[in-house]
């Protein structure tokens, strides 16, 4: 599949978050960074369509939402 | 779909003579894959469909995936960058097609949240198909290919070789037995279907028994 390369300006802060979940991950930042985006367009699209995110706690079963913005 | 698909050799084997033929996987599921769909396989399983009823086979026991649309499963995600779809033409003919997702976690303990591929929906053409022929199929081992190649496309991912999917009862041998996978149950959530997983370790052995 043909690949476009980009740069990709972060802040100091981000880049240890990125590489912190590089790193437990044990994925590449190349990796990681599209993981995110085929959620991040997932989630829009569940969210255009009208539903809401939550967290449900695997024991409790109580559910939490996350607000998006 | 207009996106030209790659395309990667691939062999099949031919059952009525036992000959590996020249076989394509393509990255992708185009228009060509979906003519293919509509004017061969859907008249030829309702023809096996018709069979199966003449002989008095409960439905309960038809092929699940007769219901299948694949255009529409298609468009659904046409535009989606978390699903990845892949075709096999061999003789100018369609011989399976396959939908996976990356955005599902493990489920294994030992594999817990890591990333895999997960293997949405596979079909291979009615003609390929053991379970509802009652003979030999055209071709062989277009599950297998396709099976490959969600390992590597897990492995090029980054997600080493993970792999998970759903099976319909028909396939739970196959993925038990054929492919290795790990079976953890039937999945409440989802039907009652068995879930199945695949390790990194298990996608290497599975990798070196096709080699």
């Amino acid at each position: 599949m043909a690949r476009k390369t980009m740069t990709l300006n972060l802040t100091d802060a981000e880049m240890a978050v990125l590489e912190e979940l590089c790193e437990k991950k044990d994925l590449s930042k190349t990796v990681l960074m599209r993981q995110a985006l085929r959620l991040y367009q997932r989630v829009e699209e569940r969210l255009d369509m009208g539903g809401k995110l939550f967290f449900e706690d695997e024991a409790s079963k109580e559910k939490s939402e996350i607000m998006m913005l | 779909m207009t996106k030209e698909p790659e395309i990667t050799p691939v062999g099949l084997k031919r059952m009525s003579d036992g000959q590996m033929v020249d076989a394509e996987l393509w990255d992708g599921i185009t228009d060509k894959n979906l003519a293919d769909w509509e004017a061969k396989w859907t008249p030829e399983l309702l023809r096996l469909l018709e069979a199966l009823h003449d002989k008095g086979i409960e439905r309960a026991l038809w092929p699940q995936s007769r219901h299948w649309d694949w255009r529409a499963k298609t468009q659904a995600i046409e535009k989606r960058l978390d699903e990845q779809c892949f075709s096999i033409v061999c003789d100018n003919l369609t011989q399976a097609m396959m939908i996976t997702e990356l955005t599902k976690r493990a489920r294994l303990e030992s594999q817990r949240n890591e990333h895999l591929v997960y293997v949405s929906f596979v079909e291979a053409a009615p003609w390929n198909r053991r379970d509802i022929l009652g003979k030999p199929p055209d071709y062989s081992g277009c599950g297998s290919i396709l099976i490959r190649a969600a390992i590597e496309f897990s492995k090029l991912e980054g997600f080493k070789g993970r792999i998970g999917l759903h099976s319909l009862p028909q396939s739970n041998d196959f993925y038990a037995n054929k492919v290795g996978m790990t079976d953890l149950g039937a999945d409440e959530d989802y039907d009652n279907l068995r879930y199945f997983e695949m390790t990194p370790e298990q996608a290497e052995e599975f990798a070196k028994e096709g080699s």
